[in-house]
C-alpha cells in the first residue's frame, strides 16, 4: 500500500478560493494536447478497425456487429478521456483507454496476413485482465489491498497463461476457416486445442467472479462516498460479467449486435460513478451555510464530519509555540501512524501548517471533496486554531500556577523542618542543660543562681512557644502528619472561642489540596475571632463525588467583604490555582460563611498515618 | 501486646535520638535518678539492634528518625515479645501529632523541652 500518497497535502491560498480547482494541489488533469493525442489515436483505431473488417475477404461478423464493437471501444477511450482530464483520476483514465485500444486487438485479425491474424487472435481478450484492473482499483486508481493486488496480478498472468496456451494449439485449418496461418502453432491438435479453450474458458469465469467479489467487497467496506462511486460499476458489472462470460464460451461472432452494443454500460457506469462523486461536493455548499453559525467550539469538526461523511474525523490543530497538534480544546493530540485505517489531510498555508484532518482512510477516494470542504472551512479553522492555541496556553498557566502553589507549600514545609530540626532543636535541648543547671544550683543552695536560672528557663519556654507558633504559621506540622481533620482540630483548640469541627470520615489527600483547606479554614478562624464577635463557630469538612469541600460558619455580625485586601482573597487564588472555588457570603448582622471547594481524590498512604484505629495505648504524657 | 512491667526502681533506659547533644544532656538528665541510661542510638536500625541486645525497660524514641518514622519503629518494637516499655519523644507539641501517638503501642509521649525524670515517672506510674 502506498502510505505516501495517502498523506495528502492541502495547501490554502492566502486569498479565499472561490473553487476548489484553484487550489494548487498535485496532481492535475492530464495536459489537454495529450487527450488530444489519445483522442486521436483512439480515433484512427476504431477507424482502422474498420477499414480492416471491411476489407476482409471473410466478413463473417455483419456490418452491425462490427459497428457495435467500434462503438465499445471508442465509448471506453472516450470516458477514458474524460477521467484522464480530471485532477487524480489520470490513471482510471489511462486504464479505460487502455482498455478501449486494446478492445480493437481483435479487429487486427481481419487484416488477412500471418502476423496479423496471430496478434489479433493472441490478444483479442487482452482488454480482459486491463477491464479487471481497472474495476478493482475503481474509483482510487491505486491498488489498496494485498487482495487487490493477488486479484489484478492473477488477472494479468491468468489471461497470459489462457491466452498463450490456446495459441499454440489452434489451427485455423481445423475449423474450415480460410484464415491465415497462425505462427504460433507449435502442435497441431484439435482435441487437445477444445480442451485448452475449456480450460481458459473457465480460468476467465474463476478471475471474473473474483473481480465480481472484490467489487461487493470494496462496495461493503466504503463509506457513503465510495458507494455513491461504485454502486452504478456493481450495478452494471453483474450482467456485463454473464456478457463477457457467454462472449468467451460461445464466441464474439455469434453475439448479437444489441448484446455487443450493452458493453458500452460498463464505461458509462464508470463514468456514472465518477460524476456522482463530483456531485458530492454540493455537500461542500451546506458547509458554507453550517460554519456561518454560532462560534461553538468543535461545529467545524462537526460540519467537516457531516460533508466528508466521516462521523470519526477529527480535527487537529498545529500549535507554532509548541510545534505539535492540539484538539480544540487546547490538548496535546497524537496524529495517526502511518500505517493505520487512520489517514491525515494536512492543511497549510503559504508553507506553513495550519490543521490536520484525521479521517477515515475511505476519505481519500474523494480528494476533490477533501480540498473543496478544507478551503470552505480555512477561514473557521484559523480562528478554531488560534481559540485551540489560547486554550493550550491557558492549560500551560494552569498548570504552572498549580506548580507554584505547589513549589511555595514545599518551600514553607522546608522551612517548617528546617526550624524543627535547627533552632528548635538546639533551644529544646537548652532548657534540658539549664534544667541541669538549675538542680545543680539547688543542690548547692545557691538561690540566687537558681532564680536567675528559672528566669532564663522561663525565657527560653516562651521563645520556645513563640518560634512554635511562627514555625505552625509556615506550615503546620500536624497538617502533614496527621491530616486536615486533626489540624483544624488542633486549630480550633488554640482559639479563644467555641469552635464545633465535624468531618467526614478521615481520609487523606494532596498535600497541596490539604494545604489549601487548612489554610482557609485557618484565615476564616482568625477572620471570625478578629472581626465577627461570634459565639460559636461551626467548621465542617466533607467529601463526596470527588471534591473536598471546607466551610466555616459563623453566628457574629457579618458584613465581611473578601475583595477588601482580606486574606481571603490570596486564597482565592490558593484554591483557584488548584481548579477550585472559594465561596463567602457574609450579610451584615447574619453571621458569615466561607466554602471551598476542591476536586481531589482521596490519598493512599503507605502506613495508617493519621488513622486512628486502635485505642491509646496508655496514658498520654503531660 | 506484650509489655514488661515497667519498675521506675532500676529502670534500664535506651535513648534513640539522632541529635547527639539532647542525647547526652537527656542521659545526665536521667542518670541522676533511678534510670540507668544503659544505650544510645543515632536511627532506627541501630535503635532497633540495641533494643534487642541491651534488652532495656524503657525506650526514649524519638519520631522523626533520619532513616524510619519512629511511630512506626514503635509498632514493630511492641509487637516484639518481652517488648520494651517504649515513650515517644520528640521537640513538637503532642498535638502536631495527633492520632498517631495513641495508636502506634508507645506509653505515652513527652516533649523533649518537658522531658524530666518526674515526667517519666508520671508516664511509667501509670503504667504499673
Amino acid at each position: 500500500m502506498d502510505n505516501r500518497a495517502r498523506m495528502l497535502r492541502v495547501a490554502l491560498p492566502r486569498g479565499f478560493p472561490g473553487v476548489a480547482g484553484k487550489l494548487n494541489a498535485p496532481g492535475r488533469g492530464a495536459a489537454p494536447w495529450l487527450l488530444g493525442v489519445i483522442g486521436a489515436v483512439g480515433l484512427l483505431t476504431a477507424g482502422g478497425s474498420a477499414t480492416a473488417w471491411a476489407t476482409c475477404r471473410c466478413g463473417k461478423l455483419p456490418v452491425s456487429g462490427e459497428a457495435a464493437r467500434v462503438i465499445v471501444g471508442l465509448c471506453f477511450v472516450a470516458v477514458g478521456l474524460i477521467a484522464m482530464s480530471q485532477r487524480r483520476r489520470r490513471r482510471i483514465g489511462l486504464l479505460m483507454v487502455a482498455v478501449g485500444l486494446t478492445w480493437f486487438i481483435y479487429d487486427v485479425g481481419w487484416v488477412y496476413m500471418p502476423l496479423t491474424y496471430t496478434i489479433g487472435t493472441l490478444g483479442a481478450g487482452l482488454y480482459q485482465p486491463i477491464l479487471a484492473h481497472l474495476t478493482v482499483v475503481f474509483p482510487s486508481g491505486r491498488i489498496r489491498s494485498p487482495v487487490d493486488r493477488t486479484v489484478v496480478v492473477g488477472a494479468y498472468g491468468l489471461y497470459g497463461l489462457a491466452s498463450l496456451g490456446t495459441q499454440i494449439l489452434w489451427d485455423p485449418r481445423d475449423s474450415g476457416c480460410p484464415c491465415p496461418t497462425n505462427l504460433l502453432l507449435l502442435h497441431r491438435d484439435a482435441q487437445l486445442y477444445a480442451i485448452a479453450e475449456q480450460a481458459s474458458s473457465a480460468l476467465l469465469i474463476v478471475v471474473t467472479a473474483a473481480v465480481l467479489a472484490v467489487l461487493v467487497w470494496h462496495w461493503r467496506r466504503a463509506g457513503l462516498p465510495g458507494r455513491r462511486a461504485l454502486t452504478p460499476v456493481l450495478a452494471a458489472s453483474m450482467p456485463i460479467a454473464g456478457l463477457v462470460v457467454a462472449t468467451t464460451i460461445v464466441g464474439e461472432n455469434f453475439l448479437p449486435p444489441l448484446a455487443v452494443l450493452a458493453l458500452t454500460a460498463l464505461p458509462l457506469a464508470f463514468l456514472a460513478g465518477l460524476l456522482r462523486m463530483r456531485l458530492e461536493r454540493a455537500a461542500v455548499g451546506s458547509l458554507v451555510v453550517e460554519l456561518e453559525g454560532s462560534a461553538r467550539i468543535g461545529r467545524i469538526r462537526d460540519a467537516l464530519a457531516r460533508a466528508l461523511h466521516d462521523p470519526t474525523l477529527e480535527v487537529a490543530y498545529w500549535l507554532p509555540s509548541q510545534k505539535g497538534y492540539v484538539d480544540g480544546d487546547g490538548r496535546p493530540l497524537t496524529l495517526p501512524a502511518e500505517v493505520s485505517d487512520r489517514s491525515v489531510t494536512f492543511l497549510e498555508r503559504a508553507g506553513q501548517p495550519v490543521a490536520a484532518l484525521i479521517h477515515d482512510a475511505e476519505v481519500d477516494n474523494n480528494p476533490e471533496l477533501v480540498e473543496a470542504a478544507a478551503a470552505v472551512a480555512r477561514l473557521a479553522i484559523e480562528n478554531e486554531r488560534l481559540q485551540a492555541e489560547i486554550k493550550a496556553q491557558l492549560q500551560q498557566v494552569r498548570a504552572s500556577r498549580a506548580r507554584i502553589v505547589a513549589t511555595g507549600d514545599a518551600e514553607r514545609r522546608r522551612i517548617e523542618r528546617d526550624l524543627h530540626d535547627g533552632a528548635q532543636q538546639r533551644l529544646v535541648t537548652l532548657s534540658l542543660v539549664l534544667g541541669l543547671a538549675r538542680d545543680q544550683a539547688a543542690a548547692t543552695a545557691d538561690i540566687a543562681l537558681e532564680q536567675v536560672l528559672d528566669e532564663a528557663a522561663e525565657q527560653l519556654r516562651l521563645a520556645l512557644a513563640e518560634l512554635r507558633e511562627l514555625a505552625r504559621g509556615i506550615h503546620p506540622a500536624v497538617l502533614s502528619e496527621a491530616g486536615l481533620h486533626a489540624a483544624i482540630e488542633s486549630l480550633a483548640d488554640r482559639l479563644p472561642v467555641a469552635v464545633i469541627v465535624a468531618s467526614s470520615p478521615v481520609t487523606r489527600f494532596e498535600p497541596a489540596i490539604e494545604a489549601a483547606a487548612y489554610f482557609v479554614v485557618a484565615e476564616a478562624l482568625t477572620n471570625v475571632v478578629k472581626y465577627a464577635h461570634a459565639t460559636v463557630v461551626h467548621v465542617t469538612v466533607m467529601y463526596s463525588d470527588g471534591h473536598l469541600t471546607v466551610e466555616v460558619v459563623d453566628d457574629g455580625v457579618g458584613g465581611a467583604d473578601p475583595s477588601r485586601g482580606s486574606g481571603l482573597v490570596g486564597l482565592m487564588d490558593r484554591v483557584g490555582a488548584l481548579a477550585g472555588r472559594l465561596d463567602v457570603a457574609s450579610e451584615p448582622g447574619r453571621g458569615s460563611r466561607v466554602t471551598a471547594t476542591l476536586p481531589c481524590m482521596p490519598r493512599q498512604l503507605p502506613d495508617n498515618h493519621g488513622v486512628g484505629d486502635s485505642p491509646p495505648a496508655g496514658s498520654l504524657g503531660q | 501486646m506484650h509489655v514488661r512491667a515497667c519498675s521506675v526502681v532500676l529502670a534500664t533506659v535506651l535513648i534513640v535520638d539522632d541529635h547527639a547533644e539532647f542525647r547526652s544532656v537527656a542521659r545526665r538528665l536521667l542518670q541522676r535518678s533511678d534510670f540507668h541510661v544503659v544505650g544510645e542510638a543515632a536511627d532506627g536500625s541501630s535503635g532497633r539492634a540495641a533494643v534487642r541486645l541491651l534488652r532495656p525497660d524503657v525506650v526514649l524514641l524519638d519520631i522523626q528518625l533520619p532513616d524510619e518514622d519512629g511511630c512506626e519503629l514503635c509498632r514493630a518494637l511492641s509487637a516484639e515479645p518481652e517488648a520494651p516499655c517504649i515513650v515517644l519523644i520528640s521537640s513538637r507539641d503532642a498535638s502536631d501529632y495527633g492520632v498517631r501517638l495513641t495508636s502506634c503501642g508507645a506509653l505515652g509521649f513527652v516533649a523533649k523541652a518537658d522531658l524530666s525524670v518526674a515526667a517519666l515517672d508520671a508516664i511509667l506510674e501509670g503504667r504499673r
